[in-house]
């Protein structure tokens, strides 16, 4: 009978049945119990615990389901690499179970089962093993390939991992920049003694630990191992120098040390990325011990020898209650001993050493027994291994070193072919006590500061490297991945259809690829892969590491996201009065204020003024300034006057059009220039690189003045009048103010306010750059002031617009990456006879070519259509240009269009086709001038 | 007939009750918190260049990447080769102007930059801390010390970051172009929540 949740729930937790007495190294505080649940199931556990230490000490022993067969699966390391405790936290899928710690009210579940975790259906899988191995999907779902949609949908059904809740809440990920002399990752004793030396000759030093405590293997080490570690912790607390970093990891090295660091255990921050620029690394990770590959090798109970003195020595758990031990080297001694201490029943002890070797573990949902090579069957409920390491050389492998494979240690070591600032220490490098190892930690700490430039430092001591049984596979198959569900079989099957290599093995059969990224996998990937074909692990070489060392989420990878948006001082005034925000690059502009249409023919019939503080503006002051604008602009500038405007173009060295714009002279050497609103910050650049490049002999500065001005049209037939009621100091008749010109006065109690004459609506306007504080004061004193005039702000679709019946062009919008200043309707402006000018060559090259296109004005026959902008230009089937503007003009109660057509077609008159996205053609015609709407001008020179 | 000088605003929204300062709206606040985050916007910002050599540069005193404060009381920065932002009280950047006038030094610009720029302080022990998530410049006393100027991205913003410290606590006061002023701000403050950064209201310097 099922067993509601809520009564599981209510149920008392069961008795810590597994819990030792008081263990010197013990990192759990009795004294603070917590709750939690596991499976809806109540449980307890202690501060200090991880959520696997906490369930074993209960009794449980079966964590997870694997991937592709849902076969059992319990504590393998009891560490971060466990591919057995990988649980859904609350909201969090895919946590590493034995190294997170547990907190108080954890809601902890299995992933990847149903209908639960004891009865998993998707083990049937195992029935059928024989027809999954590797390759399986890359040959079943081939053919046909029209149904590979459908096979994904199914297959993606059966990925494993938790699930995210569309309810959960986000949280918060960010970032740092550092800037250590030296950062070393791992804290055990070597890792402890470079910290400390590297600090001790001046260098500031982050030390990064993967776990929640300092000090590596020295943890569970003997009563001498813990009082040198409580030595070595506190002379790193006392060291200013070191700033110390638990439960974070460096995850990968880049070019000149460039360090990413995935810090956790903060108090407001979920994961943080802390991006280090370092002298020196020293990589210090110890070493990593390797699973034994025999059948039954991946069921709960076959452990590590570090596991089982991890769960005794740090949790206080008993990890079983009669154990055999495979044992290769002091290592595994020393977990046969801890267990004795424990209280666990040593059924046997098998010394790989002489030769001893088990065949198989037995057992459904855990051991039971194990079947020795000698032909013995022992009854037990825990099987230790001891058979060898794994060097986890992946940051040096990310810094250009590759590992090589030492037969007498049985295993991967660094090679000498580290680069400068990158330097290995203690068990990595070789073996030694802890004592020799805390030493040669000490000797490269040093060294590694004399590379960052603090001490002289000396190379290191070599340290001894033991010899080792050579032990990868039993007489059996077992799993190889524990992760990914790859078995000794798979790899020998992949071998046996050419798969030869270590990197060929990898990609077909997915060995190494899971969450672990080979650290307990890939030697044993490449010794059954070396078996299978003969040749020798050497030969045969490792896998590339590459970063991350250990998994990231992706939200520490995205941090905060910064993404500048710029805001005109209206700004407030536009969200209050409902513009609609129109992105245009970083800046947020007021688009309409409901009616765009509506906007434009008031501009037309009294007054509206729109916020144009985009607009770019750069203040030029010097005697050199003709010279300059000389070279930049295509016309000429040598004489203009004070208080006068002057439109310019700009192009680029290969002759096309770059940016345009006015600039206006308010003094014998005081210009200011305008140009585009998203030309602004390239047409700086271009002028500065002109000016240091090829002329640092003229006397010219630059300086930004974009937003120190808040910029305001007043557009319309009222716009005098307007102006008038609010300006003081400036005569506004037509007469001592022009067109194209510019003066300096007082508006609306503002002084050294600039007021240009220019007009790119096609109406008597005035553009007004006051200083950006009194900007908002300015926008409402004229359209307080205006009321009766009918003063309106307008949006930038209206601007659009009325520039559109105008004819004026937006560079960027009707022109593009290729477009000459010729086919613009912008040659009169070019003046070859200057004595230089940015792209002349090429633009005299385009004067001898002729036209090829032109940028016309063209009205749809019928005038109730507007064509998309960018809609195709036809003839037959040829592209012979392209509408680049278009709107309804609400002046001529019409579409208008710009465009660009062949030269052939441009003529006035001329009727061309136009190509619609809904692929209807209609007929425009060529109109004679640019502009629709007063094409004399006579509206802007009153 | 002649109107009054209207009320200046900062591109910062003022938080908490304001006030009027030297002809500008500004946040009456006051904080004591460990770390607090103020705009400076009202204070007088002036731009000089000059030939590195000549009369100015001798007369400001400070080379590119420095700061000091003069008998007036006015930070003078070294903001770049032959550049230097003069700031000082709310009103007057004229008088600052004044003060570097000095003929025959080759091209001098002199340029009242108060209302294009916005400009913050970061005042706290974490302050190195909030802005070290934003700015990838090595923030410590070997490196940037007290009265250090220096230009980098800062939240993805172009900035003018001085140290300024006041009475020995880390300070930092940021300046870049005023519309992406509430941007840099907001991003300080979402920096400093770690460290319980409040807003604190205008004061000088």
């Amino acid at each position: 009978m099922k067993v509601p949740t809520s009564a599981r729930r209510s149920a008392p937790p069961p008795e810590q049945i597994c819990r030792l007495p008081v263990q010197p190294g013990e990192l759990i505080e009795r004294g603070q119990p917590l709750s939690f649940t596991w499976n809806g199931r109540a449980h307890t556990g202690y501060e200090g615990d991880t959520i696997a230490s906490a369930l074993a000490g209960s009794g449980v022993r079966i964590f997870s389901r694997s991937f592709k067969y849902h076969r059992p699966r319990g504590i393998l390391t009891a560490s971060g690499l466990d591919p057995g405790c990988t649980m859904q936290v609350g909201d969090e899928p895919n946590v590493r179970a034995a190294a997170r710690r547990l907190a108080d009210g954890m809601d902890v579940r299995p992933q990847n089962v149903w209908p639960s975790l004891r009865y998993d259906v998707g083990s049937a899988n195992q029935l059928v093993g024989r027809f999954l191995t590797a390759g399986f999907y890359y040959k079943t779902f081939m053919k046909p390939q029209r149904l590979w949609p459908a096979y994904e949908r199914i297959l993606g059904g059966f990925a494993p991992g938790g699930r995210i809740p569309r309810t959960a809440e986000a949280d918060y990920y960010d970032q740092r920049y550092a800037h250590p002399d030296v950062v070393v990752a791992g804290a055990g004793p070597a890792g402890l003694g470079a910290a400390l030396a590297a600090a001790q000759a001046g260098a500031r030093v982050i030390l990064v630990e993967e776990e929640y405590e300092l000090g590596g293997c020295l943890r569970w080490g003997d009563a001498a191992e813990l009082a040198l570690l409580d030595e070595l912790r506190a002379a790193v607390d006392a060291s200013p120098d070191i700033e110390v970093l638990v439960d974070s990891v460096v995850a990968g090295r880049y070019d000149d040390n460039w360090i990413s660091i995935l810090q956790r255990g903060l108090a407001r921050v979920a994961e943080r990325l802390i991006k280090a620029r370092a002298k020196a690394l020293v990589v210090a990770p110890g070493l990593i011990e390797r699973p034994y590959v025999f059948a039954g090798n991946d069921l709960p109970g076959v452990m590590l020898g570090t596991a089982v003195r991890r769960l005794i020595n740090l949790y206080a758990v008993r990890p079983g209650a009669r154990a055999v031990v495979l044992s290769a080297n002091p290592e595994g001694d020393a977990a046969v001993a801890d267990l004795r201490r424990a209280g666990v029943e040593i059924a046997a002890v098998l010394d790989a050493r002489r030769g001893e070797d088990v065949r198989r573990a037995v057992g459904g949902s855990g051991v039971k027994a194990v079947e020795v090579a000698d032909g013995r069957r022992i009854e037990c409920d825990l099987l230790v291994t001891s058979i060898g390491w794994t060097a986890p050389t992946s940051l040096l492998n990310m810094a250009g070193a590759r590992p090589w494979y030492d037969p007498a240690a049985a295993r991967f070591r660094p090679g000498d072919d580290l680069p400068e600032g990158v330097l290995a220490a203690g068990g990595l490098v070789g073996d030694g006590t802890v004592e020799e190892l805390v030493a040669h930690g000490r000797a490269v700490g040093a060294a590694a500061a004399a590379t960052a430039g603090f001490g002289a430092g000396r190379p290191p001591p070599a340290l001894d490297v033991r010899t080792h049984p050579a032990l990868f596979r039993a007489s059996t198959h077992g799993m190889v991945d524990f992760t990914e569900d790859v078995s000794s079989q798979d790899i020998l099957a992949a071998a046996a259809e050419g798969y030869d290599s270590s990197e060929l093995v990898k990609r077909y059969t997915t060995a190494t690829m899971g969450p672990t990224q080979g650290k307990l996998e890939t030697v044993n990937t490449v010794a059954v892969l070396a078996e299978a074909t003969g040749r020798r692990i050497d030969e045969l070489g490792t896998t590339v590491w590459r970063p991350p060392y250990a998994p990231i989420s992706l939200g520490a990878l995205a941090g905060r996201t910064h993404e500048p948006v710029r805001h005109s001082p209206m700004q407030s005034w536009h969200e209050a009065h409902g513009a609609a925000p129109l992105i245009a690059g970083a800046w947020i502009r007021p688009d309409h204020y409901g009616d765009a249409q509506a906007e434009a023919r008031h501009v037309r019939e009294q007054v509206g003024i729109i916020d144009v503080t985009p607009l770019g503006k750069l203040d030029l002051r010097g005697p050199d300034v003709p010279k300059l604008l000389n070279l930049v602009y295509v016309n000429k500038w040598s004489k203009l006057e004070i208080g006068s405007v002057r439109y310019g173009v700009m192009c680029a060295e290969d002759g096309v059009v770059m940016d345009d714009g006015v600039t206006g002279r308010l003094g014998p050497e005081r210009y200011l220039m305008s140009t585009t609103s998203s030309g602004a910050a390239a047409v700086w650049e271009h002028l500065e690189g002109w000016l240091q490049t090829e002329h640092p002999d003229w006397a010219v500065h630059i300086a930004p003045l974009t937003t120190y001005y808040a910029s305001i049209n007043v557009a319309g037939p009222h716009s005098r009048e307007l102006l008038a009621r609010i300006t003081e100091g400036v005569d506004l008749s037509p007469d001592a103010f022009p067109y194209m010109r510019v003066r300096t006065g007082r508006i609306a109690g503002v002084d050294e306010c600039l007021m240009w004459r220019i007009g790119f609506t096609g109406e008597l306007s005035y553009e007004l750059h006051v200083p950006a504080s009194y900007g908002v004061h300015v926008w409402q004193a004229l359209l307080e002031r205006g009321a009766d005039l009918g003063t309106a702000a307008f949006g930038v679709e209206a601007q659009r617009i009325l520039r559109l019946e105008k004819g004026h062009l937006i560079v960027a919008q009707d022109t593009d990456g290729l477009t000459k200043p010729y086919e613009a309707g912008l040659g009169t402006l070019v003046k070859l006879d200057k004595d230089d000018l940015v792209g002349r060559p090429e633009l005299v090259w385009q004067q001898q070519l002729g036209e090829q296109q032109r940028l016309v004005a063209l009205q749809p026959e019928d005038g109730s259509i507007v064509p998309a902008e960018a809609s195709q230009i036809v003839r037959g089937t040829a592209i012979v240009g392209r509408i680049t503007s278009s709107r309804f003009s609400p002046t001529l109660d019409r579409s208008v269009c710009l465009g660009t057509v062949e030269v052939a077609l441009a003529e006035p008159g001329s009727v061309v086709t136009v190509l619609l996205p809904d692929a209807r053609r209609i007929r425009a015609t060529v109109m004679p001038e640019l502009a629709h709407v007063d094409p004399e001008g006579r509206r802007l020179r009153v | 007939m002649s109107e009054a000088l209207p009320i200046a605003r900062s591109p910062l929204r003022a938080a908490g009750p304001v006030e009027t300062r030297s002809g500008w709206e500004v946040s009456a606040l006051r904080s004591d918190a460990a770390l607090r985050l103020a705009d400076r916007t009202p204070m007088a910002k002036v731009l000089v260049r000059a030939p590195g050599g000549g009369q100015v540069a001798a007369r400001l005193g400070v080379t590119n990447g420095s700061a000091r404060r003069d008998e007036h009381g006015t930070l003078i920065v070294g903001s770049g080769p032959g550049d230097w932002l003069l700031l000082g009280a709310p009103g007057c950047a004229a008088e600052l102007a004044a003060r570097v006038e000095v003929e025959d030094d080759g091209l001098v610009s002199v340029l009242d930059y108060t209302h294009g720029r916005a400009l913050m302080r970061l005042t706290g022990p974490a302050a190195a801390q909030t802005l070290a998530k934003l700015c990838p410049i090595d923030l410590s006393d070997r490196h940037t010390p007290d009265h250090t100027a220096f230009r980098s991205s800062v939240a993805q913003v172009a900035t003018d970051v001085v140290r300024d410290d006041v009475d020995g606590t880390a300070s930092y006061l940021l300046h870049c172009e005023r519309s992406s002023g509430q941007h840099l701000f907001d991003a300080l403050y979402d920096a400093g929540g770690e460290f319980g950064i409040e807003p604190d209201g205008f004061a000088e310097p």
